[in-house]
């Protein structure tokens, strides 16, 4: 199997966490490696790309399991497409092997939001579910002994900055009927300056639409925000001037759109079971 | 945070404290009697349950079981007493299921143990169903600090404990798992004997076919109505047959097929947002409580997962999973313990009473 080999050649990505806990990598739903391919018949330059493997679930019946395989990685490939074409910044695709249950994407050099930010209590562990986008950091891959930069400096970007990219990043996405499914700060990445080349470089990539599906529901929409509010508050204290800019260049991104989706907002923000209703 | 130790609040008892729990929320009854020991251990001394069993196809409704509560109670208090080899004179506090759950039957014992606590002249308790879950889960496995998968009748939450709160990561969105089950017990007829879920897992063994259903997680979150209504639908098909022997080959539909088939479907989702959880803060122990729980197709599965993360499961037996006295009382002793007791006008109760609601004084 083509798919196979390209795995066996590859390397497991090393997590934040794998460092100290142990028995490694087994902490996501899926594993990710690095693999390369060449880009040309003739050429012998390699480029490396990131493989999603979604292994076999032994707990699920195994149809169940294949049937949700194959249906997430198409899902996957055909978000990132829809994306791609509306000019969301997204990681390209590579290669899909759905039945293998193998998505291959571009690779990213770069540093999560999540990280950037300092991560809140959880911080080291970069174990966010379904996080599993890497950047390979040779400058501090001891992970605890950070460099005395400030890796916002490193990155040349400032914390507004970043906040107005990802309001206006999912604005784009939602604007094309995209709903993301997993907003967190883990799934955001920042380029490294230096990897930014090309025609028009774009700062931030969002990554990880396992979870991803098209919609045209202002529902959907709201509940996708959300999410993103509730992962902001468990990993960064004190976010809500953040989560505010996000909301402010949000709101700018989606022009008129934006009423609906703020009360649809304010509605979801009040669900969940057996809440005191007091008045 | 994992690796790092905090000491406990909770001071080791200096003399031995006896404590008396009364759970009624649903439609089981149950009296528990449970000791902390100065040497820091902890015993059950008596924990008696009363089932109200309707017949197959119907469900229990409040009055009904408030009365069957009503019926009970006495004997229910009086043999648990018995079997503990206690006075009431003894007790230290008297605890009460003070919600979530149905009004009607949490009212009708909460009076009991207002009038006791009056007589007996007792402090009184008010304990929140959920954390005696997972209270009594923690005493019975002697698990740590596990990501906790809270599946009953009424709930279906994935806990985690983070500063004092029993956090929700995720929860169902519309009906609890234990509803959907039961629900679909009606549909096809089942006996509520010992219990629906019980009679449904026995019957999803015979089942051959894996049907089609939704799969909805939504995050961490997930919504079970549909997969209720798309099970309940596939009885009214033209190959559905309540006659013929489940086998993979013939393409009739069994209700040994469609118990599988549901079986197999919820659980798959509640293992992955388990799983999520657990890759969200790094925790490699999952406990399993709530009447849901005693399914051992559950525990499977979630033992394989646990296992693939090189981590581990927890789960109770029918005694301590199901609705129980002995939880209040632990969970009601231990916040005793730290200096809480409800006053007597506080010891109303409510139906709605979120798991993170409650400050837990007594882990660090």
């Amino acid at each position: 199997m083509a798919t196979a080999s390209l795995i066996a050649d590859s390397t497991q990505i090393a997590q934040g966490a794998e460092a100290v806990s142990d028995p490694p990598s087994r902490n996501t739903t899926r594993k990710v490696y690095k693999a390369y391919i060449h880009t040309s018949f003739d050429s012998d330059a390699k480029v490396p790309i990131l493989l999603k493997h979604r292994f076999k679930k032994q707990y699920r019946h195994p149809s169940l399991d294949a049937n949700l395989t194959r249906a997430r990685v198409a899902g996957e490939a055909r978000a990132l497409l829809r994306c791609l074409r509306s000019g969301v910044s997204v990681p390209g695709i590579r290669m899909v092997d759905a039945t293998e249950g193998v998505l291959g994407v571009e690779w990213i050099e770069g540093k999560s939001v999540r990280m950037l930010l300092g991560g809140g209590a959880e911080g080291e562990e970069e174990q966010v579910s379904d996080s599993e986008e890497f950047f390979d950091d040779t400058t501090d891959a001891g992970g605890e002994s950070v460099s005395h930069v400030d890796p916002l400096d490193e990155y040349q970007v400032t914390i507004d900055e970043i906040m107005g990219l990802i309001g206006s990043e999912i604005a784009k996405m939602h604007k094309a009927d995209i709903i993301h499914g997993d907003l967190t700060t883990s799934n955001m990445i920042i380029r490294h300056p230096f990897a930014a080349k090309g025609p028009s470089p774009t700062k931030l990539v969002l990554i990880d639409f396992g979870l991803a599906y098209t919609s045209t529901l202002v529902e959907d929409k709201a509940v996708d925000l959300y999410v993103l509010e509730r992962a902001f508050a468990s990993t960064h204290p004190d976010s809500e001037p953040m989560l505010f800019a996000v909301l402010e260049a949000y709101k700018k991104g989606m022009y008129k759109d934006w009423t609906t989706v703020e009360r649809r907002l304010q509605d979801v923000r009040l669900r969940g079971r057996k809440r005191s209703m007091v008045g | 945070m994992p690796g790092t130790f905090k000491r406990s609040p909770l001071k080791r008892p200096e003399r031995p404290y006896i404590a008396l729990g009364l759970e009624g929320s649903a439609n089981k009854l149950g009296a528990g009697i449970i000791k902390h020991d100065s040497d820091g251990s902890t015993t059950v001394l008596s924990n008696v349950r009363h089932t109200y069993i309707t017949p197959p196809g119907e469900g229990f409704l409040p009055q009904d079981t408030a009365r069957h509560h009503r019926q009970w109670i006495h004997s229910v208090i009086k043999d648990s007493l018995k079997q503990a080899g206690v006075e009431i004179h003894d007790l230290d506090c008297i605890c009460f299921t003070k919600g979530p759950g149905m009004g009607a039957p949490l009212q009708s014992v909460a009076l009991v143990a207002r009038t006791l606590a009056l007589m007996f002249d007792k402090p009184l308790v008010g304990v929140n169903h959920c954390v005696g879950h997972i209270e009594m889960g923690r005493q019975i496995t002697g698990a740590q600090n596990p990501v906790v998968l809270y599946v009953s009748g009424g709930n279906t939450q994935v806990i985690a404990y983070s500063q004092q709160r029993y956090r929700i990561f995720g929860e169902t969105l519309d009906i609890a798992v234990g509803n959907c089950l039961d629900r679909f017990a009606r549909v096809i007829n089942l006996s509520n004997d010992p219990s629906p879920g019980y009679n449904i897992e026995q019957e999803a063994k015979k089942g051959k076919k894996l049907l089609p259903l939704p799969y909805t997680t939504k995050g961490m979150d997930l919504s079970l109505s549909g997969i209720l209504s798309t099970t309940e639908a596939y009885t009214y098909d033209k190959r559905f047959s309540q006659t013929v022997e489940p086998s993979p080959e013939s393409d009739t539909i069994t209700p040994a097929d469609l118990c599988f088939s549901l079986q197999e479907t919820v659980f798959a989702m509640l293992v992955e947002i388990t799983e999520r959880a657990m890759a969200h803060i790094g925790s490699k122990e999952v406990l399993i409580v709530g009447g849901v729980g005693c399914n051992e197709r559950l525990q499977d599965m979630m033992g394989i997962m646990a296992r693939e993360r090189g981590g581990n499961v927890f789960a109770t037996d029918e005694r301590f999973c199901i609705d129980n006295g002995i939880m209040i009382a632990q969970a009601g002793l231990l916040s005793y313990r730290m200096g809480s007791v409800t006053p007597l006008s506080e010891t109303s109760c409510t139906q709605r009473f979120r798991t993170d609601q409650v400050h837990v004084a007594w882990r660090a």
